[in-house]
């Protein structure tokens, strides 16, 4: 059963996309929103699996509000015809479904779904996730503005956190853009065995690190697969080599 | 080009011959003779003179001269002049030598003949050439000045087609979606949906082929569109009207105030989480007919979003009244945004 939550600002679109779940047996909607603020207050306190989600909301936007969770479910976006929205697709191939809602895309965007969801339970992931809800895991996803352009990248891809006020950079691929959240409060909620807090700047991926090499003062210098160096502080090293050595 | 070619020929045979006349009319004033060998040696030069103009001609379109600048063409052009002299010179000495050994040779010196038939063609080539380029010189700026005006009317016309009424395919597939949840809802609701959803895409098809229509019929179609996006927002939208009634026969550019509407509510009231009012007003003022929309929001302060309909809807008004119509919007407080428009009396 995949639990799921309807967002849009509009009465008569979240009936119409009921009516057409009704031929889902597995999809069960747990709850309905009409702006992204409810929208993000009951997918805190429900945890869904799947939203679907209007791009065209008062107040903030589809994108807007992803960008304000922590981890982003599995997401299917609804809109109608919008140049600037559909530009976020082209260059991602996220998946959405434009309205009025063509009954046989809408079960292609369920079957796709349903592919990822058995990938991800040859991994044995999900499990581990009920253990610790506000833990996020590796393979937990986050959605990612940067301008035009949007990603949802899977934590373990991430191999870089970077401080930039109260702003974090992530790097993966060949990406950088900027996360509203703190380094501080990113700590707290990733796996301390992947997520290594490097120096007061830095987190790093473990599963990343390309070299390990001596630095001054007793500290390391990690390369990562994309080439950054990052400086261990004295401190941290003693910590990293007792990891290590587990 | 055949026009033009008809044209060369009327005027450099018409020349040519005008040219012939004067000589004889001199020689017969001054009372000299107009014999036998003086009729010979002036053929041979209008002759002559047309064959050497003309090929000079040739060359000069075949170089494409007529398109240089003018301090580039000087400089070849009295080169050219020079060559197309001598040219003209030893054809007709030769000639002449030809038709009349005898006498030719024994008046003067070979050389100071070949000088004087040289100055002499001078005196013909030049206004000639002179002339050609005049001619050609006139008919260029004319042809210019009509391609100008074809093209500011074209451009007119374009700009006028590209203005009117872009109907927001974002509204259209969001009615189509509410319609379909309807149909089950509530069927007859579904069914004068579909009749405003028709009404405002005939109109807006329609406007392709009219610059002006009556205000009333564009009140009409303002009304189907607010209706369908009220099943749209619902109790979100809210929508106040107040026309006067003598205004409904005035004239107004078709789809303009469906325009102003249009960004009322995809700027202002779909911005609301909790909707908001939208207010049109139609009236007669002094000597133009005013129309305003004021929808709850905010104007964007970046305001190149909807800069393509706020421009638009300007310069419409521009080229269909001129100086005579107006057009501006702003804030009237915090929650309001006002657009007015005066349209000139008919």
């Amino acid at each position: 059963m995949i639990r799921a939550i309807i967002i849009d600002d509009e009465r008569l679109a979240r009936n119409e996309l009921k009516k057409l779940l009704q031929e889902f047996p597995d999809i069960e909607i747990i709850a309905e929103a009409a702006n992204a603020n409810e929208g993000i207050e009951k997918i805190d306190s429900l945890n869904p699996d799947l939203i679907f989600l209007d791009i065209q909301m008062p107040g903030k936007t589809g994108f807007d509000m992803l960008t304000e969770l922590d981890k982003a479910p599995d997401v299917i976006f609804t809109t109608a015809y919008d140049d600037y929205a559909l530009k976020a697709f082209e260059v991602n191939a996220l998946d959405y479904l434009v309205k009025p809602i063509e009954p046989r895309r809408l079960a292609d965007a369920l079957q796709k779904l349903h592919l990822e969801e058995s990938r991800d339970r040859e991994t044995g992931t999900e499990d581990e996730i009920a253990v610790n809800k506000s833990l996020l895991h590796e393979n937990d996803q986050v959605f990612v503005k940067d301008g035009e352009r949007c990603w949802f990248v899977k934590l373990a891809d991430i191999r870089l956190f970077e401080s930039v006020g109260n702003y974090a950079k992530i790097y993966f691929g060949s990406n950088k853009p900027l996360i509203l959240k703190s380094l501080n409060a990113l700590e707290e909620r990733l796996d301390e065995k992947v997520f290594f807090r490097a120096n007061r700047k830095h987190i790093v991926n473990l599963r990343l690190i390309e070299k390990i090499e001596p630095y001054f003062n007793g500290g390391l210098l990690l390369e990562l697969k994309g080439g950054e160096k990052i400086e261990v502080s004295r401190r941290q090293t003693v910590k990293f080599k007792e990891m290590m050595s587990l | 080009m055949q026009k033009t070619s008809t044209y060369y020929w009327w005027l450099q045979i018409g020349g040519w011959g005008m040219l012939a006349l004067i000589m004889i009319l001199i020689n017969v004033l001054f009372g000299q003779r107009v014999d036998q060998q003086f009729l010979i040696s002036l053929s041979l030069k209008v002759l002559v003179g047309i064959f050497t103009t003309h090929l000079f001609r040739i060359y000069i379109h075949r170089a494409g001269w007529l398109q240089l600048p003018v301090e580039k063409v000087w400089p070849r052009i009295a080169l050219g002049i020079l060559i197309v002299c001598l040219l003209d010179t030893i054809i007709r000495i030769s000639f002449m030598n030809w038709l009349d050994p005898a006498n030719s040779n024994k008046k003067l010196e070979f050389s100071t003949r070949f000088l004087l038939a040289t100055v002499e063609n001078g005196l013909y080539i030049i206004p000639w050439t002179l002339i050609y380029y005049f001619f050609h010189y006139i008919e260029k700026s004319r042809k210019q000045q009509l391609d100008t005006l074809k093209l500011e009317a074209l451009v007119k016309e374009l700009e006028l087609k590209t203005i009117k009424s872009h109907i927001n395919p974002h509204f259209i597939f969001n009615a189509l979606n509410s319609i379909r949840a309807l149909i089950d809802e509530n069927p007859l609701r579904a069914r004068t949906a579909i009749t405003e959803l028709s009404n405002i895409l005939r109109s807006s098809m329609q406007t392709e082929k009219q610059e002006t229509v009556f205000f009333e019929k564009e009140l009409n179609i303002v009304k189907d569109y607010l209706a369908l996006e009220h099943i749209r927002f619902e109790d979100r939208l809210n929508v106040q009207y107040d026309i006067a009634e003598n205004t409904l026969t005035q004239m107004v550019p078709p789809m303009m105030l469906q325009t102003l509407v249009e960004n009322a509510i995809k700027h202002g009231i779909s911005k609301q989480v909790r909707g908001g009012t939208v207010t049109i007003i139609s009236r007669m003022k002094d000597r133009y007919h005013q129309l305003v929309i004021r929808n709850t929001g905010r104007l964007s302060k970046t305001g190149n979003e909807d800069g393509f309909g706020l421009i638009s809807t300007r310069n419409r008004l521009y080229l269909l009244f001129g100086e005579q119509a107006n057009f501006h919007i702003r804030e009237i407080n915090e929650n309001m945004v006002e657009a007015e428009l005066h349209i000139p009396l008919a």
